[in-house]
């Protein structure tokens, strides 16, 4: 059989050569802000790491989900599926060292949580997060989760590989194996989500944020799938898949982009609504700052309206052109996403928020505004204790017009101190942004996902010849007139 | 897809008992230039409507509709509602709290696209009630495959021409079917 996936030295070369560009984007990123115990580099390997590793776990997840539906549609594409797992051997430990190292205070993408664990005082709320967040437990979650997916990423790619699928045993063995992935996958990437991105702003929390999570990886790895299978198919291999399989994958791309937007939808409006504190200082964090406003905007656009608009056509998801700039496009998308989540937090430049913080406090005690109101808080008493309250809305109408001029006046005086100090700039608030380096530590990782991805996928054949499933999807061809 | 209406009412029944050799007969029957009327089968058949030769359903296009009526629907009234009829401030919220319509919008929109399709879809097929069907074979519900020929313009020559080739292409049964006048019309 001349079935298996050649890994020639050029696309190696070239992969590395990605991969030598992602380290020279780790270099840049490190020396960027050192002032911020180069939290900026934390970020970038979090960010990739994590977004990277959820691509894989979903591969797996939609094995185990079309073999425990007895799904037929995605066999050709299923050594593919489950190939994306190659990178989860390393990521899932990669993550581990990275709460392993925050927990050594190496860096401090973590420390909102080792405040929570040292806080002297302990409220309701936190007792419970002490528990979780114990270093021991916390350290050996993550393991236990990199353990897992190493176990059964290199078990799924060994039994599916198999030659002799339809033997019953071995078809009833598949169907287990499935089972016990999904009540894993379940367990794991639900709480990886926990320990690994929300416990970076620890006081905040979402119920759905293990699902969103799901979500969002979801859609980059079919969106990943569709483009490997149009790079395999301009390279000679899978030659029986056709647009009818990539319009599969495109439906269910189409589908996560808009269950991606609910979750997100779901998490933003009850929060905004129910406007409790703690929840509501994660939104205020993003949508009061320029740039993050900006990001969050941009992924609600690339994300959803984007394949809303592109996408629901038919013709389009079988257009290989199309669905592949899409593709590309929503991996983009969903990287900005785990953006918002990753970056934030770590990157506060902790002084110039204090001051600024402070100086706002300072500038509302001492503004005249709140003085009058004051003043005329205190003539409304006299007077009310004199006559009735007719003259206390006559005066209140004169403080009025008073504060106006006044605060005409206070703007004018700005502007005067403006002119006088401009010199000085306004301090950095955060030191996150999407710029050169993260795409090139971007380039970075993608370069070694492909990489894995690709030496796993020539292990073994591309097409499962013995899997019982296979002629349903070969006689996948439907085309209207 | 149903019946286009006609007031035909004698017709050709073949029936298959295999889904592949079904496909093949009705590439083979159509590529010979013979009019299908109607083609019935006890399951949904992968690549049929591609081997009739039908074009893609409109259905969607009058679903994307009965959604916007929906959806214009909700968002109007709410907002009237909230901003004009009966204003209330709700914990501090905008009087036109955008985010806060848009799971009622979302609902009335799946509502209306998936009743006015379901709606539309039994009256562009006569599946109003009280209605009596036309049964070419009653098997066809439980494992036989039925292709309906309109014999009514044929000459006989035809028909017994069309009854051989559905018998070359492996009809375990042909036969004449005549109804009533106007029965299920």
């Amino acid at each position: 059989m001349t079935d298996n996936f050649e890994f020639t030295d050029k696309l190696k070369k070239n992969l590395f050569i990605m991969m030598g560009i992602g380290l020279l984007g780790l270099v840049y990123v490190f020396l960027l802000y050192p002032e911020n115990s180069h939290a900026r580099l934390w970020s970038n390997i979090l960010a990739n790491t994590y977004y990277f590793t959820g691509i894989g776990l979903f591969g797996m997840f939609a094995v185990a989900a079309g073999t425990l539906a007895y799904g037929g549609w995605h066999i050709l594409v299923k050594r593919i599926f489950l190939s994306l797992s190659g990178f989860l051997r390393v990521g899932g430990f990669i993550l581990a060292a990275i709460v392993v190292l925050g927990l050594l205070n190496v860096h401090t993408l973590y420390d909102g949580v080792k405040h929570i664990i040292h806080e002297p005082v302990v409220t309701p709320n936190h007792t419970t997060k002490v528990i979780f967040f114990a270093p021991v437990f916390w350290v050996s979650r993550v393991f236990v989760y990199a353990f897992l997916w190493l176990g059964f990423s290199w078990y799924m790619n060994k039994f599916f590989a198999r030659t002799d699928q339809t033997d019953p045993k071995v078809y009833k063995h598949s169907k287990l194996l499935a089972a016990a992935f999904i009540v894993m996958f379940a367990l794991t990437e639900s709480a990886a989500s926990w320990d690994l991105i929300m416990s970076m702003d620890p006081h905040w929390y979402s119920t759905l944020f293990g699902w969103y999570n799901f979500a969002s990886y979801g859609c980059a790895a079919w969106a990943m799938t569709i483009l490997l299978v149009i790079y395999l198919k301009s390279l000679g291999y899978l030659p029986k898949v056709n647009e009818n399989h990539v319009h599969d994958l495109g439906k269910l791309l189409f589908g996560f982009s808009i269950f991606w937007t609910y979750l997100w939808f779901d998490q933003f409006m009850l929060q905004w609504f129910a406007n409790i504190p703690e929840e509501t200082s994660f939104w205020v964090k993003r949508f009061g700052h320029g740039y993050f406003k900006f990001t969050i905007f941009l992924a609600l656009i690339v994300n959803f309206l984007f394949p809303l608009i592109f996408l629901i056509k038919r013709g389009n998801k079988r257009n290989f052109k199309i669905v592949g700039f899409g593709s590309a496009l929503l991996i983009f998308g969903h990287y900005v996403d785990f953006f918002n989540y990753t970056f934030v937090e770590p990157n506060w430049n902790k002084v110039a928020v204090e001051e600024a913080r402070e100086a706002k406090e300072h500038a509302l005690n001492k503004s005249e505004t709140v003085v009058l109101y004051a003043q005329a808080a205190e003539k409304k008493e006299e007077v009310a204790g004199v006559t009735d309250a007719t003259p206390v809305v006559e005066n209140r109408e004169a403080v009025a017009t008073e504060v106006k001029k006044t605060e005409g006046e206070s703007k004018g005086e700005a502007i005067e101190g403006e002119k006088t100090d401009g010199e000085e700039e306004a301090p950095v608030l955060n030191y996150a942004s999407i710029n050169i380096g993260e795409v090139l530590v971007f380039i970075g990782f993608l370069g070694a996902f492909l990489f894995a991805f690709f030496n796993n996928l020539a292990k073994h054949p591309i097409t499962p010849e013995s899997d019982p499933y296979l002629k349903e999807c070969e006689k996948l061809t439907v085309t209207y007139s | 897809m149903s019946a286009a209406s006609t007031t035909s009412n004698k017709f050709v029944v073949g029936l298959w008992d295999h889904e592949e050799v079904y496909l093949h007969a009705i590439e083979h029957i159509r590529h010979k230039g013979i009019d299908i009327y109607d083609s019935l089968t006890p399951f949904p058949v992968h690549g049929l409507e591609d081997a009739l030769g039908y074009k893609e359903s409109r259905l969607h296009t009058a679903g994307f509709f009965f959604g916007a009526t929906g959806m214009t629907l909700a968002l109007t009234f709410m907002s009237w509602v909230m901003t004009t009829n009966y204003p209330i401030n709700f914990g501090g919220k905008p009087y036109w709290p955008v985010p806060s319509f848009i799971p009622i919008t979302f609902e009335l929109t799946v509502l209306f696209s998936a009743w006015g399709m379901t709606l539309t879809y039994l009256v562009r097929n006569k599946l109003w009630p009280g209605r009596v069907p036309r049964i070419y074979d009653k098997r066809t519900t439980d494992d036989r495959f039925a292709l309906v020929f309109d014999a009514a313009k044929l000459s006989d020559a035809d028909i017994s021409s069309i009854k051989d080739v559905c018998k070359k292409e492996g009809a375990v049964e042909v036969k004449d079917k005549v109804f009533a006048e106007n029965e299920g019309l």
